[in-house]
């Protein structure tokens, strides 16, 4: 077709340029030439008119990295160079105050007890930091659990965080207020785009309390050469808080007994340690302690309770992990173990109830996640996790009686997908394999479904 | 625990060292003498960037240097700003000739959350890579745990400036 268009636009070039009838031979040459370079320009049209449908077609598959122009013009002369290059857009709320969040909403579907199916708005979180100077910032963060925190209702209203950190150098400094414990991989990085899994992994919330906080003062700090470290002299968790009668203890003894600064015993204080190495790329191995007195002088607080035997019951927790993350795979793995001492007397008074305090609890996973698809900012990433972990591994000695006898250990298997919109807004489906059912722990096969988000 | 006696010290302490201080760990000059020691001369880059065609964010301007030795030009030096978790990271970025990356420095960090993309092993990742490589995070470029957000938006930001460098300067070299 395109052939005839060019055959007939020759003739007919031919036919005009073949009218005067008095040419002589040195204007026929040059005429000659002339509608060469017509057909040749022909030539050339036609075959870019053929190539345009193929370009057209293959241009959305290459998904062009790089658009056209994109500069209108370049310059050397305008040395506009006085302001800081532009940020990234944040959510700035003025001079030096930023606003950020994250939330998590999740459905459980025990595959057993459908009946005890939920959907839960489990937290909603808006955090804040503000900048006073070059080297001291507030940061807060306040949360809300489970949608309505009323008198009526079951929710929670928490202030999660709230600490004024101060520079000393660039490399170390100072925080004094409600701060996060640093231990494990969980407790610091919470939010639900950073962990696999509609939940939290069992460990980081039976053995480490995740989200756990105290308060007091600490130093941080980091070297050249990868090391992170963190000190702390921080309130202790409060044993006169023990509930023998409830499920509490046993779901996570720590958690039932840390105060969150609310109103905080604070007469027993602990130490926390933590070091990481973060040197290679990827790679983050570490350990942390947290140590301490607590039992708060019990029986000797103005309403405290005067038979309370444990005022010398210490805790210790240790905790050890390493993860390694590259390409498309990233790997962890944790163990951390707890004992409370001097709990001999104070579990003989609680002779009949079926929450005693152990004297050591436990737990460890290892997890495996791989970024199988990509596109565009979005990913696809399966997981698999295997948890152990015992919250009353052992108990002190004391006569037999009812509810003497350790815990058996739970296992976990949970496997699932995350499902990254982008970097920031995950959507989470898992299924969760127990060892053993126990409902009032809500232990127990599940199938789950998740809604995270983080700015 | 017997920790009463911390307490004053450890407030002394801090009292002792109540110094403000900055958190540029390097100026543009220094940055730019390491990267490139015998460069004649910067000549600042007045550059309009289309910011939607290089899918940066409105307004985006980072500072452009081209690097001259006698009249040949031997690199490009930029000084841009991304937010870490929320607060700015200023870094600067080196490309050679060819625009392949010579040097990123993290020149002031303002953050302790995150601060771990000052480490020169994560850094030295991006050491040869250009417009041709992904230069994204957890491709070829690791993480480092704990510190995702101020990774990912560094790594963007030099993905950024390759796009920059490729569409807007290779042309005028």
């Amino acid at each position: 077709m395109q052939h005839r268009v060019l055959a007939l636009a020759v003739a007919a070039c031919c036919a005009v340029t073949a009218m005067p009838v008095r040419a002589d031979e040195a204007a026929l040459k040059s005429e000659v030439e002339a509608l060469r370079a017509d057909v040749a320009a022909l030539k050339a049209e036609v075959a870019q008119m053929r190539a345009a449908p193929a370009a057209a077609s293959t241009a959305p598959v290459q998904a062009s990295p790089r658009p056209g122009s994109v500069a209108t013009s370049v310059s050397d002369a305008g040395a506009s160079h006085a302001g800081g290059g532009a940020p990234n857009p944040g959510t700035a709320l003025g001079d030096g105050t930023t606003l950020w969040g994250y939330g998590q909403l999740d459905y459980n579907r025990p595959t057993s007890r459908p009946a005890d199916t939920q959907f839960d708005l489990s937290r909603a979180v808006i955090g804040f930091n503000h900048v006073f100077d070059d080297s001291t910032r507030i940061y807060g963060e306040l949360e809300w659990e489970h949608a309505i925190a009323s008198a009526s209702d079951k929710g929670e209203s928490e202030v999660e965080q709230l600490y004024i950190e101060h520079a000393l150098a660039p490399s170390y400094g100072v925080r004094a207020g409600l701060m996060l414990v640093p231990i494990g991989l969980l407790n610091e990085h919470h939010e639900p785009t950073q962990f696999y899994g509609v939940e939290r992994n069992f460990v980081e919330q039976a053995i480490i309390p995740t989200t756990w906080r105290e308060g007091g003062i600490a130093g941080y700090g980091n070297t050249d050469s990868g090391w992170q470290w963190d000190l702390g002299l921080v309130t202790s968790p409060n044993l006169g808080k023990w509930d023998p009668s409830s499920g509490e203890g046993r779901a996570s003894p720590l958690g039932s007994i840390h105060q969150e600064l609310q109103l905080a015993k604070a007469h027993d204080l602990s130490l926390w340690g933590r070091l990481n190495w973060l040197g290679i790329p990827g790679l983050n191995v570490g350990a942390a302690v947290f140590a301490g007195k607590i039992g708060q002088d019990t029986s000797k607080q103005f309403e405290g309770n005067v038979n309370f035997p444990a005022d010398n019951a210490r805790l210790q927790l240790g905790e050890a992990h390493v993860r390694w993350q590259t390409g498309p795979w990233d790997f962890s793995a944790l163990y951390t173990r707890g004992t409370i001492s001097d709990t001999q007397a104070l579990n003989l008074s609680f002779l009949g109830q079926p929450t005693p305090v152990p004297e050591s609890f436990w737990g460890g996973y290892a997890q495996g996640a791989w970024r199988a698809l990509e596109w565009n900012r979005s990913s696809l990433v399966p997981f698999l996790r295997y948890e152990e972990f015992n919250t009353a591994a052992a108990y002190a000695e004391r006569p037999q009686g009812p509810g003497t006898a350790a815990q058996p250990t739970q296992r976990v298997w949970t496997t699932g997908i995350n499902y990254y919109l982008n970097p920031n807004v995950v959507f989470k489906i898992d299924y969760q394999n127990f060892h053993y059912d126990d409902a009032l722990l809500n232990y127990g096969n599940r199938f789950d479904l998740g809604i995270g988000y983080q700015f | 625990m017997q920790v009463r006696w911390l307490l004053p010290i450890g407030i002394g302490a801090a009292a002792t060292v109540q110094v403000a201080h900055a958190v540029q760990y390097m100026t543009v000059a220094q940055a730019q003498q390491a990267a490139f020691a015998h460069a004649a001369r910067f000549v600042p880059i007045a550059a309009d960037i289309d910011t939607t065609a290089l899918g940066a964010p409105a307004g985006w301007k980072p500072l452009i240097w081209r690097v001259q030795n006698a009249s040949e030009t031997s690199g490009w030096f930029f000084e841009d700003a991304v937010i870490g978790k929320s607060e700015l990271i200023t870094y600067a970025l080196a490309l050679d000739a060819s625009g392949r990356i010579t040097a990123l420095e993290v020149l002031e960090y303002r953050e302790s959350h995150g601060g771990e993309v000052r480490l020169a092993g994560w850094r030295n990742q991006f050491q040869g890579k250009s417009v041709a490589d992904p230069v994204a995070l957890d491709r070829d470029i690791r993480n480092i745990s704990g510190a995702t957000l101020s990774c990912r938006h560094l790594t963007e930001g030099v993905h950024r400036l390759l796009q920059l460098y490729a569409h807007v300067l290779a042309a005028r070299r």
